[in-house]
């Protein structure tokens, strides 16, 4: 599967799927004019995405983790929504024993994106790395 | 009174209140990404909390969405929204205002009602419904509320001031402390 590339704007963060590093990064601001329309094929490509972990399952290459990296700046609370379901599926993944990880990362002044992370982590009831910066 | 005394006035009431912004027109997005960027800019001026700047800049954005959600969208007067962002010693303050109908304030002040009361344990459990629950067009502006209160420390006020028979102006308030993180 080709890895998604997406630019960050004034209000959309930037997408990083790359399936050679097995790196699936979110980084930026995110609050887009049209949430729906910005977050629906990122989300589209996660779920299509579990063809080629079944795949790599069935060649016996699914050893290496598989990282996904939150890196926001900001978020505003419909982009929550969104970030919740992309994190559902990752949920969804590591259920089924594909060994994904969920790095958080945030500014160490900023206890806010710090709380967002604890909250979305007991919410979806997946464990993530914090990685303050 | 002459333009150039009321321009005094209104000059010394943006330096009384410390106004780092005062804006009214018609929010849309490209107005709010505007703003937003200058208040980056000013915010670093004022202030050396970065972690304040952000709490700032994620109630404005919420605050702003807020009233694009709240407004008088169907009926014929203007779009009248209002911007106010203020500092003091000891804290930030952020107003906005809004011409809506008369009939969508029960609703409204049943909602904001319900969010101010509620302690930070509430308030993060009603965050937690409202994210999990199904995506409407609208809910959407529950959690933009409850995430402003959380953020805030809930030191939120608002206040409707009749306008016309069918619309009032909706006016919401939030205070940010500059040393309580």
């Amino acid at each position: 599967m080709e890895s998604l590339i997406i630019e960050a704007t004034e209000d959309s963060p930037k997408i990083l799927f790359d399936t050679l590093s097995n790196r699936f990064v979110i980084s930026g601001e995110s609050r887009p004019e049209n949430a729906g329309k910005f977050f629906t094929p990122v989300i589209n490509w996660i779920i299509r995405f579990e063809e080629t972990l079944s795949q790599r399952k069935q060649e016996k290459n699914i050893d290496l983790p598989l990282v996904f990296v939150f890196n926001l700046e900001y978020f505003n609370s419909t982009s929550a929504k969104y970030i919740k379901d992309v994190l559902l599926i990752i949920k969804k993944f590591v259920d089924q024993g594909y060994p994904f990880i969920v790095e958080w990362h945030y500014d160490k002044r900023d206890d806010d994106m710090l709380d967002a992370g604890n909250e979305f982590s007991d919410t979806v009831e997946l464990k993530f790395e914090f990685v303050e910066y | 009174m002459t333009n150039t005394s009321i321009a005094y006035e209104f000059y010394q009431f943006m330096t009384e209140k410390n106004v780092l912004i005062a804006f009214t027109g018609h929010f849309d997005h490209l107005v709010t990404t505007s703003l937003l960027k200058y208040v980056r800019v000013k915010l670093k001026e004022v202030n050396s909390d970065p972690a304040i700047d952000r709490k700032i800049y994620s109630i404005l954005v919420e605050s702003i969405e807020n009233v694009s959600k709240y407004s008088a969208k169907s009926s014929n007067e203007p779009i009248i929204a209002m911007l106010l962002l203020c500092k003091s010693d000891t804290h930030f303050t952020i107003i906005t205002g809004n011409h809506l109908l008369n009939s969508d304030i029960p609703i409204l002040r049943e909602k904001l009602d319900k969010v101010l009361k509620y302690s930070p344990v509430e308030l993060k459990k009603m965050y937690r419904e409202q994210i999990l629950s199904q995506r409407t067009h609208e809910n959407s502006a529950g959690l933009g509320i409850i995430d402003i209160a959380i953020k805030s420390n809930n030191q939120i006020q608002y206040n409707f001031k009749l306008s016309t028979d069918d619309t009032s102006i909706y006016l919401f308030q939030t205070q940010i402390n500059i040393f309580d993180k």
